[in-house]
């Protein structure tokens, strides 16, 4: 004879924000925790690694500005891509296809640099760099949402094999030697990137440089939460997210929603891509930093909510940066050590989902067994 | 040991669903060699009760006994062992796979390896329960009727005494149905005990020993089938007596206002659904729509709103063909549609948003600017929730966090306050409960006063009698006749549906074409 | 001319049977109805503990074994967060993928000089080495494209027949493939869905943490630059689609992909034995090659959409949760 179990789940309508805050600071807390551990194996004192992660450096530096500008330099594509990766989301389209997108605007606007860049005004120049990374980004993401649409072309898998074509199409233009590559550097014999000569104008406050792109990627994010909460086509998002049949019952034109959105998302990257390469100054084969994977992750953590984004892509950059920050004084750790704890962290999260989502019952002493 | 006699017993269950009661205090029990069918309306808690035989669900509290020991089901695994069998609505069958792999996935005797000899195995096991099966053929190449005796022979194949069967009769036809009751009364004599879930009181009478009802997830009795009659049995599924108390105002009718001539539309898997349909609707009348589940009810419904492509024929609004326009001019037309699936949320509304937004969603938009106007929704929405009695916290509370009723008033509240002049509606009732259901009655009733036009598709012929002015009865998508309400009966309207009357063509007097049609002959020859 | 072509092909096989490991250790997994993309991570899970058990115990089978153990927990994770969690099944592989391997630099930074050294395991490196077959290694060409390698290419080949043969022709693999098709369906019979999917999941990691060890015996151990996995995670999740979901198609799969691989290394020397017949080699840049696995399963992706191919292996519940409740 089967015996009672002890408990079963059930899906729960809704939580309190408190109870909902409680539990996931918890998972985050459970993360570190285990973070800890891992530390002290290697002989590392958790305490003090992780005191110099969270302040970046910032209490001994003698020159904290340039701490805060680094850390810039990570959060700025990060926050963008995640923000463009929501949207996408919120339409349950699977776009994990960030890396290449974001590539993709790295080659177009390095593309313009390099080739108008030296006979135009710089201003005209960093905008049309910018306009052209959109546009080749927002065309790959088009592609795909056409078939998605069109064919049901499976959007995940799909994106997911273009990260790699276009990766490997920008390391063709850093490999290959040639006349014709005006991504190269023509006083060097062995193959590299050239200088774009468009780095990215700062503000200078104090001894403090503030990038322009953070302005740029502050005004998208508002301007994407405007557009999600507000507006019609934002409205059209959401509707498609819930239920597509509902969309078009509503005389919505789901497909052409779909393709609209992406290319939105896809362009948004692409300029995080622009921006990227034009406060660098030159391209990279690295210069992703994984945004496109990272920007899944902290879409997710976010729930997709765009103020969400905004906070989990600091704290994700803050740890990023941290790490690196403190491998130089705990050589042993390397930097990598702030992807573990990514994954620690979102393994924690996922779990904490469920107590959120659903509801353990334990079933009162019954039955005659 | 009195207990022993039955089959199965089921004690003081109790199940719910977040505040939602499915089931309270049921007591129900099935002996050894009958069949008993368990009879309730839409919502009335039957699917969730046997869900918790086969292991689907777990009830709250209560007591099963099977052979007269109590037992625990934990899970479909154990219901099995128990020799229970369930045949779902819908049925859990893997299309991939033949109808042979079908059964043996569950079977864990019989060795490791999956065996040639298998298929030749599995129809000698079915042509010893008296069914023929060609246990060859992939589940996605099988009839309805055929993926139902798959089910049956897969049960008894895994040596199932109690044989549970969730509406089996809703998507046959009449031929298929008396069919499967021959099979049931077999396996009856062979010692079977049969629970057959059902609304349809015909069906009661014919097959069952005994009748046990449910009313909202509350048992009521059980009763012997040979001492009951339909009435006694409504009442008691009803909970009052049947005159039901559905006013039809009179209206005096316009003019047609929607006419439908010779419209043809491919369902899902490209067979005809609709086949050469005609019909009218005037303003100021409701005309029902009836038939057997799947007759074509929601791809007619659905090519009138412009969601699905139209083969052949017309679609007439005021004079005007409204064939090939996209959903969106149709709406703004004045023709609201509203379809309750049978998951009630799919279709019309967007569960996770706010009622705000769910009624803004025809209308969201009008006007040049890019933004949603939230502050005209809201006081929409405000309106629906006092007129139509919605039950929430807020304007701003998730639709997918009502109860049903309150669902649905949100739904047809929206298309009311369109304004439109012509409302299909199909299956506005779904899973409400009585006192709900009259306030959607009463709702379609005012805006017929209105002088709009109601195309009402239902299921409950009772509800169609008393509601519509006429009623129009389809069967695998073809006209069999239209009907007044006041001069028909339920025998002539359920022979209809099954197909073995037809009065589409009664004397030359074709039905489903207005006297007074805006339809002209230069509007067809143009077509 | 014979041995640039026997290499050539010996290459293939010799450098890509980490392909076949992951994609057939996917395909168990897919099989279910889990979506895994944490095929790299745990590929370099596998691989750490692989090569550093391997290594200190000296005994090629003990690696073997640890990579199939360590992968086979991050198997238990997926479906522990996937299926008893209900967590995203995209998220949580992504999430493996970057724990995984940045799990890999953590271990190897952190052991610094303490990595074990690959030529140090002298019992490695033997049981590594290409077995001689009599008879059939002495064939011609074939005999050294075919029949002269290492262990663990013809355990790769053995995992592949044998898993394919397990879900074709076992009644667990029925039942594995009604789960993944129709999770609904399986659990009505009574199959217990949680305990196969936990069952396959770790299973199919498992092969996968093999192939890892794999690519960390091929580059010796070396602990620099990139990691030892380097896409071929990725590139297995591509050419499981490539593959039908067959696990022997994927033999077949890993030839082709292992093909464009192999071209990078050796088009210069082909192109110079047969210059020619072959010269144009030369002037194919490589990173057409490397990219080509991807292209490739892109157009067939499309392709099989376009086609809606009724004769597909993708099972149709994949990438989704199963709750019972769920109403």
């Amino acid at each position: 004879m089967a015996k009672q179990k002890l408990f079963h789940i059930v899906k729960r309508d809704h939580l309190g924000f408190g109870y909902k805050l409680l539990v996931y600071v918890g998972a985050v807390l459970l993360a570190l925790a285990v973070g800890a551990v891992l530390l002290a194996i290697l002989g590392v004192d958790p305490i003090k690694y992780y005191s110099s992660m969270i302040t970046i450096g910032l209490p001994k530096s003698k020159f904290p500005e340039s701490n805060i500008e680094s850390l810039i330099k990570i959060f700025v594509p990060l926050l963008m891509t995640s923000t463009a990766l929501a949207l996408a989301f919120k339409m349950k389209f699977w776009n994990i296809g960030g890396e290449g997108q974001f590539i993709a605007g790295t080659i177009a606007a390095g593309f313009v640099a390099l080739k108008f860049g030296p006979e135009m005004d710089f201003g005209l120049c960093l905008v049309l760099m910018m306009l052209s990374a959109m546009i080749c980004a927002g065309l790959l993401g088009v592609f795909v949402a056409f078939l998605k649409v069109k064919f049901n072309t499976n959007e995940t898998l799909l994106t997911l094999m273009l990260n790699y074509v276009v990766l490997y199409v920008l390391k063709f233009f850093a490999e290959t030697k040639a006349d014709w590559n005006l991504f190269l550097s023509t006083t060097s014999q062995r193959p590299m990137f050239a200088n774009l000569n468009m780095k990215m104008p700062t503000i200078q406050l104090g001894r403090f440089h503030l990038d322009i792109s953070l302005i740029i990627a502050v005004v998208i994010t508002v301007l994407i939460f405007i557009y999600m909460k507000y507006t019609k086509q934002g409205y059209e998002i959401n509707v498609v997210g819930d239920s597509s049949a509902t969309a078009s019952y509503a005389g919505m034109k789901v497909g052409r929603i779909i393709i609209r959105t992406t290319f939105i998302s896809a362009a948004i990257i692409g300029l995080a891509g622009a921006c990227s390469v034009s406060t660098a100054n030159i391209m990279s084969t690295s210069i992703t930093n994984d945004v496109g994977w990272t920007g899944i992750i902290v879409a997710w953590l976010a729930k997709l909510n765009i103020w969400g984004v905004t906070v989990v892509s600091l704290l994700i950059s803050v740890l990023q940066y941290g790490c690196q920050f403190a491998g130089s004084s705990f050589s042993q750790v390397d930097a990598h050590f702030a992807d573990i704890l990514q994954g620690i962290i979102l393994f924690f999260v996922l779990a904490a989902d469920f107590l959120v989502r659903f509801k353990i019952m334990f079933h009162k002493k019954g039955g005659n067994d | 040991m009195a207990a022993a006699n039955y089959a199965i017993e089921l004690r003081n269950i109790r199940k719910t669903f977040g505040s939602v009661v499915a089931n309270d205090n049921i007591n129900l029990n099935v002996k050894q060699g009958e069949i008993l069918a368990l009879l309730g309306e839409n919502g009335s808690g039957k699917t969730t009760l046997m869900n918790m035989l086969s292991g689907i669900y777990k009830p709250d509290s209560g007591e099963i006994l099977i052979d007269g020991k109590p037992c625990v089901i934990n899970s479909p695994e154990d219901s099995k062992r128990f020799g229970i069998g369930m045949v779902h609505q819908h049925f859990k069958l893997v299309d991939v796979f033949s109808a042979a792999d079908n059964i043996l996935m569950g079977d864990n005797n019989g060795g490791f390896l999956l065996k040639k000899d298998r298929f030749k195995r599995i129809t000698d096991v079915a042509e010893r329960f008296g069914f023929e099966i060609d246990s060859k053929k992939l589940v996605k190449n099988m009839s309805v009727s055929e993926k139902q005796t798959l089910e049956i022979v897969k049960v008894l194949y895994y040596g199932a005494k109690v044989i549970i069967l969730d509406e089996p009769t809703a998507v046959l036809t009449v031929q298929e149905i008396r069919k499967l009751f021959d099979v049931l009364r077999k396996m009856k004599e062979q010692g079977h005990s049969i629970i057959i879930i059902t609304h349809k009181l015909n069906e009661v009478m014919e097959i069952s020993d005994r009748v046990a009802i449910l009313r909202k997830g509350v048992y009521i009795d059980t009763v012997e089938t040979a001492s009951a009659t339909e009435q006694s049995l409504t009442e008691m599924m009803m909970g009052r007596k049947v005159d039901i108390n559905i006013e039809r105002p009179v209206m005096e009718k316009t003019a047609p206002l929607l006419e439908i001539r010779d419209l043809t539309v491919k369902g899902d898997e490209g067979s005809v659904a609709v086949d050469k349909l005609s019909f009218y609707i005037r303003g100021g009348e409701i005309l029902g729509v009836a038939g057997i589940a799947g007759s074509g009810q929601k791809e007619l419904c659905e090519a009138i709103a412009g969601l699905r492509k139209i083969e052949s024929g017309m679609i007439n609004y005021k004079g005007e063909n409204l064939v090939g326009l996209p959903p969106k001019e149709i709406i703004q037309k004045g023709i609201a549609m509203s379809f309750v699936p049978e998951d009630r949320l799919g279709m019309g509304l967007a569960p996770s948003l706010s009622i705000t937004d769910n009624v803004i969603l025809k209308k969201y938009s009008e006007g040049a600017s890019p933004f949603v106007d939230r502050k005209k929704g809201r006081e929409l929405a405000e309106k629906v929730i006092e007129e139509l009695e919605v039950v929430t916290p807020s304007t701003e509370t998730p639709v997918r966090l009502l109860s049903g009723g309150n669902v649905q008033k949100v739904l047809l509240g929206r298309e009311i306050k369109a304004e439109p002049n012509v409302i299909v509606t199909a299956y506005p009732v779904r899973g409400l409960d009585i006192n709900s259901s009259y306030a959607i009655y009463d709702i379609l009733n005012r805006e017929k006063l209105k002088g709009t036009g109601i195309l009402f598709v239902g299921e409950d012929l009772d509800v169609m009698l008393a509601l519509c002015d006429k009623i129009m009865v389809i069967c695998a998508g073809k006209l069999m006749g239209v009907v007044f309400s006041e001069k028909t009966t339920k025998e002539q309207l359920g022979l209809m549906m099954t197909g073995s009357l037809d009065i589409s063509d009664k004397n030359g007097k074709i039905a489903g074409i207005a006297k007074d049609s805006n339809i002209t002959e230069d509007c067809l020859r143009e077509e | 001319m014979i041995t640039t072509l026997a290499t050539f092909l010996y290459n293939i096989i010799f450098n890509n049977i980490p392909l076949l490991y992951g994609t057939v250790g996917e395909i168990v997994t897919e099989k279910s109805g889990s979506l895994n993309l944490g095929v790299e991570g745990t590929m370099a899970i596998g691989a750490v503990f692989g090569y550093i058990i391997g290594c200190w115990t000296n005994s090629l089978l003990l690696g073997v074994l640890a990579a199939f153990v360590f992968g086979s927990l991050c198997g238990a994770l997926f479906a522990f967060l996937t299926v008893t969690l209900q967590a995203n099944q995209n998220v949580t592989g992504l999430t493996i993928t970057t724990f995984g391997v940045g799990f890999y630099f953590f271990v190897g930074n952190g052991l610094g000089s303490d990595w074990p050294v690959f030529f140090e395991s002298e019992a490695v490196v033997k049981a590594f080495e290409p077995i001689h077959i009599p008879f059939l290694s002495d064939i011609p060409f074939i005999g050294k494209g075919l029949f002269s390698h290492n262990i663990l290419v013809y355990l790769g080949i053995a995992i592949a027949v044998l898993m394919w043969w397990y879900l074709k022709y076992t009644k667990v693999g029925l039942k594995l493939r009604a789960i993944g098709e129709n999770p609904a369906a399986a659990d009505s019979v009574g199959i217990n869905i949680t305990l196969y999917k936990y069952l396959n999941n770790m299973l199919g990691s498992g092969i996968m943490g093999i192939g890892g060890y794999y690519m960390g015996l091929k580059l010796s151990g070396s602990f620099e630059g990139t990691c030892w996995i380097n896409g071929y995670g990725w590139i297995s999740v591509a050419l499981v689609i490539f593959a039908n979901w067959n696990t022997a198609k994927a033999i077949l799969g890993t030839l082709v992909f292992g093909f464009f691989n192999a071209l990078q290394v050796s088009k210069g020397a082909l192109a110079y034995t047969f210059p020619n017949v072959l010269g144009w080699l030369a002037d194919i840049p490589i990173q057409l090659f490397q990219a080509l696995p991807f292209i490739i399963t892109a157009i067939v992706l499309i392709a099989s959409s376009v086609k809606k191919n009724s004769k597909s292996g993708e099972p149709a519940a994949k990438g989704l949760n199963y709750f019972r409740e769920d109403r």
